[in-house]
């Protein structure tokens, strides 16, 4: 008697456990992984990576995770702006931490160095800082989705803008300086080529490359004002650029030689708001201010503010846009299946902070603008912003598609 | 290339090599008196750098706030020096130098996580003052009014560490320390005091050159990592223990940057290397180190 009516509570409580057993499955946490420089040359832009997904993962979580019921579950690792260990913690969260998606990087070379580990073991990989073109022009992998202007938009951009600016000012040679490696290379070799397509006549005198994480830019300051070019294109980032930039202005450099179009985002317009020349041209990625009238964007910048009190970067930006897009991608996919998520996101639509976008199918490379405008005090800001901004949409400066199938049949 | 370019280039290389000496020095002299190869040199080095900021944002609103900064953070780096030195660097005079080059790893991986805990991840600027923010012309060429400052204090620690070393009776027998440490003990010196005051000296001329750094760019963790093998090349060259050696190598690694620069841009770290392993094959002392010192 006493064994039958085990056997019946035993069953009793089995029955009434399912449900819970069920919800617990549909419950499952969203494992995310991080996989960016909190050390290193790209400590500066993933500060605000960082904090903007932890923004966007607090909110999505409010309201009980992906599809309502899937609370995501973070897992933060430094890449140390080094291809090796950017590896070794992708494996490691993809291994030991189950995730499905990594989001990441700062340096291209991270970047291309993650992206068949992702794509071995099948998990997204958004680099929304990281923007060599090479990342998804070649040796493509459907696991990884841009959402960041690449190195050839990004470059368009500035030949757009440069090509007119030498027309006027009647400018003949320049210089350009690049920071070496992935993303300098890459940058520059693309201006360069579209520079000589658009305007011929321009002629590159010299190429100088500073080695990543260069401190003293001296010699090179000087040996550019002594090539005496029309003017200078730079491809220099991160606190790189903060050093270049510091030491150029102590030179005079900015006074004498024309530098249009290099990059000069939020976090530099912020951090050198001071000291930075104004009138200078420059490129950013995704700067807040010159989209608030997207309400998605202004929640953004409002809840960025009030939970860290400074403004968003275009790291930030992007980062946080990343996170939103994968919700998007789950909500489209219905589950949070890796498959199903990738092949939902393929050609997908997106809302962003910078407006509704679209990735391309052929390399998952989001429609997204580069920036260019003229570095300026703006009374409704503590910092420099762009005026006269330009915005370069995507699709008038992404690579053709035929000469993306071209380099892939190499 | 004329003459007011070929001086820019000069001048913007012996920078470079000063900013490279005050690194090296310290180095150098705490391997040279006791032996002990710090491979956390570059990081003391950017501690100093991080304590040049936090002075530097105490004293902001005052015009001498960046010039009173630099002194102050290396004196304070040379007190906490003078402190690891008692603690963790005595133990290990006597241990073979796989173990010196542990601990002091170990030294570079807690100071770095220290760095983190104290001053953030976040890149710091020191912002000059007027006196130094502007170029100033030379034969024509601007000139970074803040690098004359560098290359002053680079000739000052040179000039005054050889007056230390061959003038005052404590340098005296810091010299005779290297040659002997039983012969000056037995005279009733403490070789244990005299090793804390080397090290702490050391230290100071790291916290000195971290602080003279900061202004320069940003400061920023990592940073160290990147002048700490130029910073050995400068002492493979010289010589360990070399005053001397690393002034020289300082400047010649310096200049050669800046020339090569110059004339074959994409080469100009890699001339560096091939210097260095030249010199260790033919001259494994450096130019101007002993035998005994290999």
């Amino acid at each position: 008697m006493k064994f039958k009516m085990t056997i019946i509570v035993c069953v009793f409580v089995l029955l009434a456990g399912l449900p819970f057993a069920s919800s617990c499955l549909a419950g499952e946490a969203y494992h995310l992984g991080v996989d960016l420089a909190i050390t290193g040359t790209g400590a500066l832009y993933c500060k605000d990576g960082v904090d903007a997904i932890k923004l966007a993962v607090e909110e999505i979580n409010a309201q009980g995770g992906f599809l309502g019921e899937h609370p995501i579950k973070l897992f933060i690792r430094d890449s140390h702006t080094k291809p090796d260990v950017a590896v070794r913690e992708a494996k490691d969260l993809i291994l030991r931490e189950k995730v499905r998606a990594i989001l990441g990087t700062y340096s291209s070379a991270c970047a291309v160095a993650i992206k068949p580990v992702a794509q071995e073991y099948k998990v997204l990989h958004i680099p929304a800082i990281s923007n060599s073109e090479n990342i998804t022009k070649v040796n493509f992998s459907p696991y990884t989705y841009q959402v960041v202007p690449n190195s050839y938009m990004q470059a368009k951009a500035v030949v757009v803008g440069v090509a007119e600016l030498a027309k006027k000012k009647g400018w003949k040679n320049y210089v350009t300086i690049a920071s070496d490696y992935e993303w300098g290379r890459s940058t520059q070799n693309n201006t360069v080529a579209l520079l000589k397509q658009r305007a011929p006549e321009l002629k590159l005198k010299k190429e100088f490359w500073p080695r990543l994480g260069e401190t003293q830019f001296t010699s090179y300051i000087t040996a550019i004002m002594g090539q005496k070019p029309d003017f200078v294109i730079g491809s220099v980032a991160s606190k790189d650029n903060v050093a270049w930039i510091k030491q150029a202005k102590a030179y005079g450099f900015f006074e004498k030689i024309p530098y249009p179009g290099s990059l000069i985002s939020v976090s530099e317009l912020i951090l050198q708001s001071k000291t930075l020349t104004r009138g200078m041209v420059g490129l950013c990625r995704a700067p807040f201010f010159a989209h608030l009238d997207v309400p998605m964007m202004a929640d953004f910048v409002k809840n960025f503010r009030a939970k860290y009190e400074r403004y968003p970067s275009d790291w930030a930006v992007m980062e946080y846009d990343a996170v939103y897009v994968l919700k998007q991608g789950v909500e489209k996919a219905a589950s949070i299946d890796t498959e199903k998520v990738k092949d939902a996101l393929k050609g997908a639509t997106v809302d962003t902070t910078r407006g509704r976008l679209s990735f391309r199918e052929i390399d998952n490379q989001l429609s997204c603008s580069s920036y260019i405008g003229v570095v300026a005090d703006d009374p409704a800001y503590p910092f420099p912003i762009y005026h006269d901004l330009v915005e370069v949409k995507g699709p008038d400066s992404w690579r053709p598609e035929a000469e993306i199938v071209a380099a892939r049949s190499k | 290339m004329d003459a007011s370019l070929f001086f820019a280039q000069f001048m913007s290389g012996l920078s470079r090599g000063m900013m490279l000496f005050l690194i090296a020095s310290g180095l150098s002299l705490i391997f040279g008196v006791m032996n002990i190869l710090n491979f956390a040199h570059a990081t003391f080095w950017l501690v100093g750098a991080y304590l040049c900021y936090s002075f530097w944002y105490l004293m902001q609103d005052y015009g001498f706030g960046m010039w009173l900064s630099i002194p102050l953070a290396a004196l304070t780096l040379a007190a906490i020096g003078g402190i690891i030195e008692v603690v963790l660097i005595r133990r290990v005079y006597k241990r073979e130098l796989p173990e010196q080059l542990l601990l002091t790893y170990a030294l570079v991986l807690v100071l770095g996580d220290l760095i983190k805990i104290v001053w953030g991840v976040e890149d710091k600027l020191i912002e000059r003052p007027p006196l130094v923010a502007r170029p100033v012309f030379i034969f024509g060429m601007p000139f970074d009014s803040y690098f004359i400052f560098v290359i002053l204090v680079g000739f000052a620690v040179a000039i005054g560490l050889w007056w230390f070393l061959k003038k005052t009776r404590y340098g005296h027998i810091v010299r005779a320390a290297v040659f002997s440490r039983e012969m000056v003990s037995a005279l009733g010196i403490p070789i244990p005091r005299i090793y804390t005051g080397v090290f702490a000296l050391g230290i100071f001329i790291a916290g000195l050159a971290g602080a003279v750094q900061a202004p320069v760019g940003s400061i920023t963790l990592g940073m160290d990592m990147a002048v700490v093998i130029q910073a050995f090349c400068v002492v493979v060259i010289g010589g360990f223990g070399s005053l001397l050696g690393t002034f020289v190598a300082a400047i010649m690694v310096g200049e050669v940057y800046a020339f090569s620069i110059l004339f074959w841009p994409q080469g100009a770290l890699v001339l560096i290397f091939i210097v260095t392993a030249f010199i260790l094959i033919i001259r494994p002392w450096g130019l101007f180190g002993t035998p005994a010192r290999t």
